[in-house]
């Protein structure tokens, strides 16, 4: 059997996904002789963009350029793996998605004119092309992108988790810092798959894996609501990740 | 007035409050202790020690429940490879002692104990079961314990050794022949019972489930809740549950699991995981294609359901011990007791009032 055709790619984002694959110091090696890396431009030169058995793409589409390119290698890929909150949510560049951009050109960039082409709604993967697998996190959890790579090379998409991150917060028996300190925590909203990494150290989760595939948003914002947030609070924490999460009125 | 001797109990002892710590020391001997710390504030966890001074001996309840000793959050069950086939990691022999269980959590264990014994045995808890000590350890309740109403307050069966605070002693009744063989063993730390030791005992037995704050009547529940299946209140429970999982993460008799299996990037071996799972997951009742329980009112449901009248009618009880881990836990402030009574159509009454 012949390895795989994999490529990894990047569109408007840190990179910081990338560099995570890079990270899996102890793996790579194993990783990288599983597969025939085609293209990865962080990481060798002599990148070959024909043909993917499987395509890992980071980023938030922001530009036309990242448009183009998302759909050229959806086109040429059998399977495209979202990965990283951007990919999958939009991520911080989404966050920009509702401010006049204008104003945003003027503030980062003390000019009116768009110049990097990024008048556009900054928008996730799936918004634009299929998305076969979804990979989220800020960055990417090491294991899960090896579960990744291991279950594709198995022909099975991995079993990555589904819940919250509260319950991965009551598995360490960390003290809620919703329930017990009033603070302001994305935890019960928000996919797990970190090991609850910022509470267990005494951190509120700011939901940077994105929300869970039904965020019960509604009955948060009814829980801090009663600790003394307002609506703005809310929205401001729920979406510097996931710009989509709608907070329902109650009837 | 005849004097009244002091009958000799062959299965109760007294242990003076200040030997408490040499007998730590000794049971430190045979296994890993594990006893309650305050891990954070007001978070309570069992942690190995021998150190009476780390030990918090009036906690009320731990984060999690003791059953993960016996049953582990997430555990391996198998490495695979395609040379060798199914290989199972090894487990620990190690003898372990649970210190200062209470009634509630003893009575878990029980019940765990008719569910993993059949139809299909569950050869991994019941070892670790044998290898593990039981020492309970009285205690008085908060507003969320309502083991009073759910018959597990106090424990007859199910310990190694049962420690009640009768003042300057330990009140210590024997459980089992290797709780026998401790006190034989450690016959400078034990008594026999004194003058007054029963009146004391029984004095704050009665003081005891007077504090009792919450109360849920249970007479003829299983019926009341198929009466109200159709109770708008499940829809509200729906709109405020989170979905995170946390009550029965907490619960000490939940036991449903998830299976895991991952392949490694050799292309030839991989391993099977089980995972504690939970019936408020949008995933739990998914099966191919089809999702038989898609809203989350009939999930929350299903929790009360199958604790109140599927494990009655399969094991003649309640799963639920009234621990109060549930309570103290959701984020949404689901509350089991005043689930309950409002399922009968009553408020919360007081027993003290």
């Amino acid at each position: 059997m012949s390895k795989p055709r994999v490529g990894i790619f990047g569109l408007t984002s840190c990179a910081g996904d990338q560099l995570a694959i890079l990270n899996c110091e102890d793996e790579l090696l194993d990783i990288i002789g599983a597969v025939d890396l085609k293209s990865f431009v962080m990481a060798q030169s002599d990148n070959e963009e024909k043909e993917f058995d499987v395509a890992f793409v980071e980023g938030a589409v922001v530009t036309e350029e990242n448009e183009e390119k998302l759909r050229e290698v959806r086109e040429k890929s059998a399977i495209l793996v979202a990965i990283g909150t951007c990919a999958c949510w939009g991520g911080i560049p989404a966050s920009a998605n509702g401010i006049e951009r204008v104003e945003l050109y003027r503030q980062v960039y003390d000019t009116e004119e768009d110049y990097f082409k990024c008048g556009r709604t900054v928008l996730p993967l799936k918004e634009i092309v299929r998305v076969d697998l979804s990979v989220p996190g800020c960055p990417i959890e090491k294991d899960q992108i090896i579960a990744a790579v291991g279950s594709l090379l198995h022909g099975v998409s991995p079993v990555l988790p589904t819940y919250a991150v509260c319950t991965e917060c009551r598995f360490k028996e960390n003290r809620c810092l919703l329930v017990k300190d009033d603070l302001l925590c994305c935890g019960p909203i928000t996919l797990a798959g970190c090991g609850a990494r910022c509470p267990s150290h005494g951190l509120p989760c700011k939901g940077c894996r994105g929300p869970v595939e039904e965020p019960n948003a509604a009955s948060e914002f009814d829980i801090l609501k009663e600790k003394g947030y307002t609506r703005h609070d809310l929205e401001k924490a729920f979406r510097t990740f996931a710009y989509s999460i709608e907070i329902p009125e109650r009837a | 007035m005849v004097a009244r001797t002091i009958p000799s109990h062959a299965n109760i002892r007294l242990l003076a409050k200040k030997n408490l710590g040499d007998l730590l020391e000794v049971l430190g001997r045979w296994g890993t202790v594990y006893a309650p710390v305050e891990k954070q504030p007001d978070v309570y966890t069992f942690a190995e020690t021998t150190d009476l001074s780390a030990i918090a001996l009036g906690y009320l309840r731990t984060a999690l429940p003791p059953k993960r000793f016996m049953y582990p959050p997430e555990e391996r069950l198998y490495n695979f490879t395609l040379s060798k086939g199914f290989e199972e990691p090894p487990q620990s022999e190690d003898r372990q002692i649970l210190f200062g269980v209470h009634p509630c959590d003893i009575h878990a264990f029980s019940i765990l104990d008719l569910v993993f014994a059949g139809p299909y045995p569950e050869p991994r808890y019941f070892k670790r079961r044998r290898r593990t000590a039981i020492i309970g350890l009285d205690c008085l309740p908060d507003v969320n314990c309502f083991c009073y109403s759910m018959d597990t307050d106090s424990v007859e069966r199910g310990f190694d050794l049962f420690l009640t605070d009768i003042g300057e002693d330990y009140f210590v009744r024997v459980g089992s022949s290797w709780g026998e063989e401790v006190v034989r063993a450690c016959k400078d730390l034990f008594t026999g019972l004194k003058e007054g030791s029963i009146e004391e005992y029984k004095r704050r037995a009665d003081a005891r489930s007077r504090m009792f704050e919450s109360h849920v009547e249970m007479s003829d529940m299983p019926q009341i809740m198929e009466l109200e299946f159709s109770n708008p209140l499940w829809e509200e429970l729906g709109e405020k549950c989170l979905s995170c999982g946390s009550c029965s993460i907490v619960c000490p008799t939940c036991y449903c699991y998830d299976i895991i299996d991952q392949f490694d990037l050799k292309g030839d071996s991989g391993s099977r995981t089980r995972r504690w799972d939970s019936c408020l997951f949008k995933e739990f009742a998914q099966v191919a294609g089809f999702n038989f329980r898609q809203d989350r009112s009939t999930r929350v449901k299903l929790r009360y359901y199958h604790k109140q009248i599927a494990f009655v009618e399969e094991y003649g009880r309640s799963s639920c011990v009234g621990c109060g881990r549930c309570i103290e836990t959701c984020p949404a402030k689901i509350n089991i007791i005043e689930v309950l009574n409002e399922i009968r159509g009553k408020k919360v009454m007081s027993h003290a009032g």
